[in-house]
């Protein structure tokens, strides 16, 4: 599904250079669950948006479904993105003025969808995250669980063939943050969504079935997890 | 994503800061105003000088005049001009005077020989008439000029002089002496004016039409170049010979190339001449001069308001960076993050050019308005304001078009952003 080969990535800046990842090989299958741990600086995030084709390496490929990304174009990235892979970030990034079903709603627009199914789209989306009561509020009226509850749905609605999740549960209380947890890992199970987890919750990385340790920008060890 | 999704995504983004795109959209509006104000001034002054004009018109005859150059124009400003000794003028066709606009006719008959397509010329006569009345009706003052043959006159009642010893009055002495202005067509008028011993001579004309308003016809009677021609005879003065400022020359087309060659010719021998369609066009281009000059200040307003509208779309972007981060990490281009920005721009023009020209044009109409009520005798029939269809798209079209310009740049900015940055942004 997604391979990464000998992948690097150096940032310049103000005349230093910082390489966030050294050579970096991985491949992930679909319908695995994997998290990428480490601490801050250990090139976890670049390694991910790397994979996601949110940013071009310096050096090495990124095939999905066997295809080099590099070669292509930044609108088939884009339609990428769109159709395949869906995101849900630690800081939410909802549009808090617009109602809830308007957020789920946006990788559909962003894809020119229109119609409608859209309505029910959105309505089978927030039911599969159990928010169904709260499609018509607004987003910033909703708590912290129920935020990236929403986060999910938006992630889900496009039918992606992978989540990549960056410290889902970073925001969140343990209770809820359970909650978040256990609804990404039933779509993995039930509907072999591939999930790519970025975290430093050890215990939520243990729930994975891949762990992929990182330091230093290089894969320092991979094992199974055990709770998966 | 269609466009109509994208206008609706950018109406709602702006509703999302009230206060600042109010202010942003007022500052357009004040641009917007003030453009449709002058150009709805201009068009205004533009119908009422056309109504005025339009009364004659003519694309065949050409009025010549001379041209009086000034060989020494490059003199110092207010030095005197010095004096050119006049040939002896005492023969008709000696050669034209450089010190004087008049001509004689053999002179003008020389200057006129090797045009092509002339149908006739006739001198422009002087007539001075001492007053004008009808059997039985008080004598009123009369202007008497003559009318030239093959240029096309407007009428309130009967028709235009087609023969010898007939008049045209002007409507406010018809309405003097007539309730009813169609009563006069057909009725003796008789002229009373001194001829050149000074004696009170009466002549009989007959009215064959009322003259529709203008300049040139608001107090002046015309006559038929016959008449003209009888009454200068017995006014003239002296021995010398006859001398014209000016004189007509009725060409049998109005082919422009034709014409274009009468000119030249009359060019050539020191005259100018102009056709009335000429004359008009000057009118109406110093209007359009004056309409544009005043465009340019309502542009201004509109140069400053635009400066109003890229501040506020920086600060959008600013503001909306993780959304825009979020929108390209989902799969947005940067074509549509373009589109969602300029389109914001375009719609703070649109919305401030259509308030600015709705009010402009209520302001406009309340003005006539006023102006017609208070001052019915000097307005009449003239509306300092006009609007029309094409200025009022032209002023929707510029403001969207200066509004789309100042959100290019915000819009690039918001278009190159890149998405992780934009997410980490704070």
């Amino acid at each position: 599904m997604l391979e990464a080969r000998s992948l690097s990535k150096t940032y310049s800046g103000d005349g230093t250079d910082f390489q966030a990842l050294r050579n970096v090989d991985v491949r992930i299958n679909a319908g695995d669950c994997v998290a990428i741990v480490g601490k801050s600086g250990s090139g976890k995030s670049t390694l991910m948006h790397l994979l996601a084709c949110l940013d071009a390496p310096t050096n090495g490929s990124v095939f999905v479904d066997g295809n080099d990304t590099a070669a292509l174009s930044e609108k088939e990235k884009n339609t990428l993105r769109n159709e395949k892979f869906g995101f849900v970030f630690q800081q939410f990034f909802l549009n808090g003025r617009d109602t809830v079903t308007e957020n789920v709603l946006l990788p559909l627009r962003i894809r020119g969808a229109s119609g409608n199914t859209l309505a029910s789209e959105a309505a089978a989306a927030l039911a599969a995250v159990e928010l169904s009561d709260k499609a018509k509020k607004s987003a910033k009226d909703l708590s912290g669980g129920e935020k990236q509850r929403v986060c999910i749905a938006r992630a889900l609605i496009g039918n992606p063939q992978v989540i990549f999740a960056d410290e889902p549960t970073g925001n969140l209380d343990s209770t809820t943050g359970a909650a978040v947890e256990k609804l990404l890992f039933d779509l993995n199970r039930d509907k072999g969504i591939t999930l790519v987890i970025v975290t430093h919750d050890g215990d939520l990385a243990e729930k994975c079935s891949r762990i992929i340790e990182m330091k230093d920008g290089e894969i320092v060890n991979e094992r199974t997890g055990g709770a998966a | 994503m269609k466009l109509w999704d994208l206008i609706k995504i950018a109406n709602r983004n702006l509703f999302r800061n009230k206060l600042r795109t109010f202010l942003t959209v007022a500052a357009i509006f004040v641009g917007s105003f003030t453009l449709t104000m002058t150009n709805g001034l201009g068009d205004g002054m533009r119908a009422y000088v056309e109504s005025q004009v339009k009364n004659f018109e003519s694309d065949s005859v050409i009025i010549a005049r001379r041209k009086i150059e000034d060989a020494d124009a490059n003199r110092p400003a207010g030095s005197p001009k010095e004096y050119k000794e006049a040939p002896t003028n005492e023969n008709a066709d000696a050669p034209l005077d450089p010190n004087s606009i008049l001509m004689t006719m053999p002179q003008i008959e020389n200057a006129v020989r090797g045009i092509d397509g002339v149908k006739s010329v006739t001198p422009r006569y002087n007539l001075k008439a001492e007053y004008i009345t009808l059997d039985g009706q008080k004598k009123y003052e009369a202007t008497m000029s003559m009318m030239i043959e093959g240029v096309k006159q407007k009428t309130e009642a009967g028709r235009q002089i087609a023969g010898t010893g007939e008049i045209v009055i002007p409507v406010g002495l018809a309405r003097t002496l007539s309730d009813d202005i169609q009563n006069l067509i057909g009725k003796t008028a008789t002229i009373g004016y001194k001829d050149k011993d000074q004696k009170l001579q009466t002549l009989p004309l007959t009215i064959v039409g009322v003259a529709t308003k203008g300049f040139q016809t608001n107090t002046a009677s015309f006559v038929d170049v016959g008449t003209a021609k009888m009454m200068h005879a017995a006014q003239k003065n002296g021995d010398g010979p006859d001398r014209f400022v000016a004189f007509s020359l009725e060409m049998n087309t109005a082919d422009p190339l034709v014409i274009a060659a009468a000119k030249k010719h009359l060019l050539e021998q020191g005259l100018e001449g102009d056709t009335i369609a000429d004359n008009q066009k000057r009118i109406y281009d110093g209007i359009a001069i004056f309409k544009v000059a005043m465009a340019a200040v309502a542009m201004i307003a509109l140069l400053a308001a635009s400066f109003g509208i890229i501040n506020t779309l920086v600060i959008a972007v600013l503001e909306r960076t993780k959304e825009i981060g979020l929108q390209k990490a989902l799969g947005m281009s940067r074509g549509k993050i373009f589109a969602i920005f300029s389109l914001e721009s375009v719609l703070i023009g649109f919305w401030g050019a259509a308030l600015g020209i709705a009010a402009g044009i209520i302001v406009g109409l309340i003005t006539n308005k006023v102006l017609i009520t208070a001052y019915k005798e000097s307005f009449d029939g003239f509306n300092l304001f006009a609007f029309t269809l094409p200025s009022i798209a032209t002023v929707l079209g510029i403001v969207s078009a200066i509004a789309f310009l100042a959100g290019v740049m915000p819009a690039i900015r918001a278009s190159r952003l890149n998405p992780i940055e934009s997410l980490r942004y704070e």
